[in-house]
């Protein structure tokens, strides 16, 4: 995955190159009341002549570009069909990856959190430096696919009560997830991340099985996670369940555009670095 | 076990082959994991209900020809109770069927009744015959009939033997086999059979066992059609005023008869009689061997009410026989009642009874009840029920008499008039219409006795007793009424003594001497005797008793329109060779329209036909006795058909089934 990455991150080099980092510059934040000890040299001097009050200028920086992946490992999430390369999961976790050594190659601080997983995955504290890659890697490649989201409402809390609490303005938040398991009311607690000056991406993974239900005849179909069991004629019900996926992302992408965050579709046999790309265009 | 009931089991396992096949094939489609399932609506699996509309016409057709296959297997090692008649050396046959279709073949078996069992026995046999056979066709109930003569035209005995229609008619299978023996003796056939479908209950169980010593081979086939059984019904049931007499009769044997009584104690057996279906009256009964009457009475408003509405009796619960649990129930219903008028004060003196015809009437026991009478009826609804009056010496009629005694002449009545002193000196405005129009007078004889040679055949044997009568008078006819009569026996010097004569349907007989003893010595001859019975069985003639056994002819002398109904329809009245007659065949009330006078009758049903004993059977007329008759079919040919449909069905199917999988 190590190498894998690396070459992802280098395809998206090789095309848009644009650092989250903006430098120096600063951004006028508000005043507030001097007190002994400030620096002087953001005293407003302009505010004591004018209305004879001591006030201190206050600035907030654009260094806290930190980058927070959120990496769906509900059991849903290790399908693989039978065209595609791979799990959802461990296509998620590629792409992950690549997000996280963009970020570490731009110097960016890094962060990773699971939603649901097998065994209790253990995130990535959010760090900046070239280990955090290692230590995010690390934790990509022992991550399982687990957890059942729709019997286990917490988990989607677990996953993102820490972003949501202790992200900051100019944060990237990065959600990679299937959308198709998540509980009641999952599009407007995601959402809310995009909220306070933050910026969400929202990856929907999908296995190319998902996109085109390529079974014939009767089947028996059993969900991976709520424990649906639907024995239908393949041919007879593509065009409902198309439809249904369709109504789907499209429920999603509303909701998520209408607060300010950014949808990206992605299947697992599509190029990992154009969907990279697609991501890192979005987070600007 | 031998080896072949072992392989025939084998074979039969084979049965569960397809069936298992099918529900193989029939498993559950495979499952797979797909995350969005829910996502998917559950359709109705088109191609598997269409192929599981193939898999069942297809394991139908395999499990049938399986089925096929192990009957043409075993086929060789099956009997078929199927009956069939078998000829030992090919020749033609000649056979009849004694079909038994009397009351006790009423008795069900299964669905259907014995009776049904015993055509279709006739059917099965017809259908063994062949080109040159010959067949026909008797009936056991009571008297036999031949319902088809002994012909090779096999369409027309199975056209009989459909037409053919149980009774309640008694049973008589010695008369019935001699008849059968009758046809089949005219046939040039060597080969010559009877065969005997009835159950054997002809009321006479410890007969000669059926087909003993007889000339011609018995088969008597279907025992099942003999399995001793028990049966209760109501012979008759009677009302008088506000009572009721129903007899019931048991038939079969005291033991068994008491096997079922404890059988039915639990059942609370009981006799009610009822108006439509509102119980008038009830009574339990004691079941046992033998015949008992049940007393009932009416309350008195239930009798005002139901005066002149039909009422039923019905012996609760039913057993073997249906029919006969229920009875119309006969108001004053007797076997005949003759009217007696005489002088009772002038005659007891002489006898210190009863006038003597009444005493002669009791001593002849012709089973008639007697009704002494003070007068001539003016009514004729008085005299309607009676089957004759015995009038001695009347001093002249009345016009109402008369016209009530025309009446009843006319309508079917017998009269015995006996003519008197007193007939000869009646009354002005009274005469002896519509008998005698003109005067009769009573003169000194001469003659002292009848002449022996003009006696009828219904007096000639006694005739020679009156030769001395000691009469010294005696009633002399106008001569224009003489010449209307025709004399039985006459006197010595030809004058008539008894003559008869015609009016309408009915009949009128006189006498020239009185019937008391003061005037001849008539009284006391025996040919006063053979007078009184006679006349009464001339009467028994023309009336008949309104309650008669199924089976049992009703004739109609002299009738010019008849018309009889009864619960199955009108029954057919036969006209050849005597006067119009009737046979009911059926149980119930039947309605008689006879020259445009209406009376009911009805059919009772016989005790005999209760006992359900079936008669014993001689060894050789049973099936295997007989030798060359064999119950067995071969249903090969058929078999081996059906499986050729069968595999050719498969393959329809199975194409059937490749193009629509092509076309899919």
């Amino acid at each position: 995955m190590r190498l894998r990455a690396r070459l992802v991150a280098e395809g998206v080099y090789a095309g848009s190159h644009r650092s989250a980092r903006r430098g120096a510059g600063v951004e006028f934040g508000g005043h507030r009341a001097y007190t002994p000890g400030d620096d002087l040299r953001w005293l407003d001097r302009r505010s004591l002549l004018l209305h004879d009050r001591l006030l201190v200028r206050q600035f907030e920086t654009e260094t806290d570009r930190a980058l927070r992946l959120v990496v769906d490992a509900t059991a849903s999430m290790g399908y693989r069909g039978a065209g595609a390369p791979g799990a959802k999961l461990a296509w998620s976790a590629l792409v992950a990856a690549a997000l996280a050594r963009l970020a570490v190659g731009n110097g960016d601080p890094v962060g990773l959190t699971y939603i649901g997983g097998g065994s209790e995955p253990r995130g990535v504290a959010v760090a900046g430096g070239r280990e955090v890659f290692e230590r995010v890697l690390g934790s990509l490649e022992a991550v399982t696919a687990g957890g059942d989201a729709r019997a286990d409402v917490a988990v989607l809390e677990r996953g993102l009560g820490a972003i949501a609490r202790s992200a900051r303005r100019g944060s990237i938040v990065v959600v990679l997830s299937d959308l198709l398991d998540l509980p009641e009311g999952a599009e407007e607690r995601v959402a809310a991340l995009a909220s306070r000056g933050r910026i969400l991406v929202v990856v929907q993974v999908l296995d190319p099985d998902e996109v085109d239900l390529p079974f014939g005849g009767t089947v028996r179909l059993r969900a991976l996670e709520g424990g649906v069991v639907v024995e239908t004629d393949a041919e007879t019900a593509r065009a409902s369940y198309l439809g249904r996926l369709a109504s789907l992302t499209a429920s999603w992408e509303g909701v998520l555009t209408t607060r300010g965050a950014r949808f990206v579709r992605a299947v697992t046999r599509d190029d990992p670095v154009q969907i990279v790309r697609e991501i890192v265009r979005a987070a600007r | 076990m031998t080896f072949v009931y072992a392989l025939a089991l084998a074979v039969g396992l084979l049965t569960l082959a397809p069936y298992l096949a099918h529900h193989l094939r029939r498993r559950r489609a495979e499952e797979r994991a797909f995350a969005p399932a829910h996502l998917v609506r559950p359709a109705p699996p088109r191609a598997r209900s269409r192929s599981k509309l193939e898999d069942r016409a297809l394991f139908a057709t395999r499990a049938v020809a399986v089925v096929g296959l192990a009957l043409l297997g075993a086929s060789p090692l099956v009997r078929c109770s199927r009956l069939s008649l078998s000829r030992s050396s090919g020749a033609s046959v000649a056979m009849a069927i004694v079909l038994d279709d009397s009351m006790s073949m009423r008795v069900r078996l299964g669905r259907s009744t014995r009776f049904d069992r015993a055509r279709a026995g006739a059917f099965e046999l017809l259908s063994s015959t062949r080109e040159g056979d010959a067949v026909a066709v008797v009936l056991a109930g009571s008297p036999p009939r031949v319902a088809l003569a002994a012909t090779a035209d096999l369409g027309a005995a199975r056209a009989v033997v459909e037409s053919v229609t149980q009774s309640d008619r008694g049973t008589d299978l010695d008369g019935a086999l001699a008849t059968a023996r009758a046809l089949l003796a005219e046939m040039p056939q060597v080969d010559k059979r009877i065969v005997v479908l009835s159950d054997l209950a002809d009321g006479h169980p410890d007969a000669p066992p059926l087909g003993k010593d007889s000339d011609l081979p018995v088969w008597i086939p279907l025992p099942e059609l003999r399995e001793a059984t028990t049966d209760c019904g109501i012979l008759q049931a009677d009302r008088a005023g506000d009572h009721l007499r129903v007899r019931v009769a048991c038939g079969g044997k005291v033991a068994a008869a008491s096997e079922s009584a404890k059988e039915a104690g639990s059942r609370s057996r009981e006799v009610a009689v009822l108006s439509g279906e509102k119980v008038l009256a009830h009574a339990p009964i004691a079941l046992g061997g033998g015949s008992e009457d049940v007393a009932l009475s009416l309350s008195e408003d239930d009798g005002k009410a139901t005066e002149f509405a039909p009422l039923f009796a019905r012996l609760t619960p039913g057993d073997a026989i249906e029919a006969d649990d229920v009875a119309p129930v006969v108001a004053e219903a007797s076997p005949g009642s003759v009217a007696v008028i005489a002088d009772a004060a002038d005659e007891s003196t002489v006898t210190g009874g009863g006038p003597i015809v009444e005493q002669a009437l009791r001593a002849l026991a012709l089973e008639v009840t007697l009704r002494p009478l003070p007068a001539v009826p003016d009514r004729v609804e008085d005299l309607s029920p009676l089957l004759g009056a015995i009038i001695d010496d009347p001093p002249g009629f009345t016009p109402e008499q008369r016209r009530a005694l025309s009446a009843f002449v006319e309508g079917g009545g017998s009269l015995l008039l006996a003519l008197g002193p007193r007939a000869a000196s009646a009354p002005l405005g009274a005469s002896l219409e519509p008998i005698l129009p003109h005067v009769v007078t009573w003169e000194p004889t001469a003659s002292q006795g009848v002449d022996p040679k003009t006696a009828a055949p219904s007096l000639v044997e006694s005739a020679m007793s009156g030769v001395d009568l000691d009469a010294k008078k005696r009633a002399v006819l106008a001569p224009e009424d003489r010449g209307t009569f025709e004399a039985l026996l006459a006197w010595s010097d030809g004058a008539p003594f008894v003559a008869r004569r015609r009016l309408g349907r009915g009949e009128a007989w006189i006498v020239t001497l009185p019937l008391g003893a003061d005037a001849s010595d008539l009284p006391l001859r025996p040919l006063f005797l053979a007078l009184l019975d006679a006349w009464t069985a001339e009467a028994r003639t023309r009336v008949a008793p309104r309650r008669t056994p199924a089976g049992v002819a009703w004739t109609f002398p002299d009738a010019r329109a008849v018309l009889v109904t009864g619960p199955r329809g009108d029954v057919p009245v036969l006209r050849e060779g005597g006067p119009p007659r009737a046979v009911p065949g059926i149980l119930g009330t039947y309605r008689i329209t006879v020259d445009d006078k209406k009376e009911q009758r009805f059919v009772a049903p016989l005790e005999a036909e209760m006992n359900l004993t079936p008669r014993a059977v001689a060894e050789t007329a049973v099936w295997q006795g007989a030798g060359d008759s064999r119950p067995a079919v071969d249903m090969s040919p058929w078999l081996a058909f059906s499986l050729l449909g069968l595999m050719l069905l498969e393959l329809g199917l199975r194409l059937r089934a490749r193009s629509r999988e092509s076309i899919a």
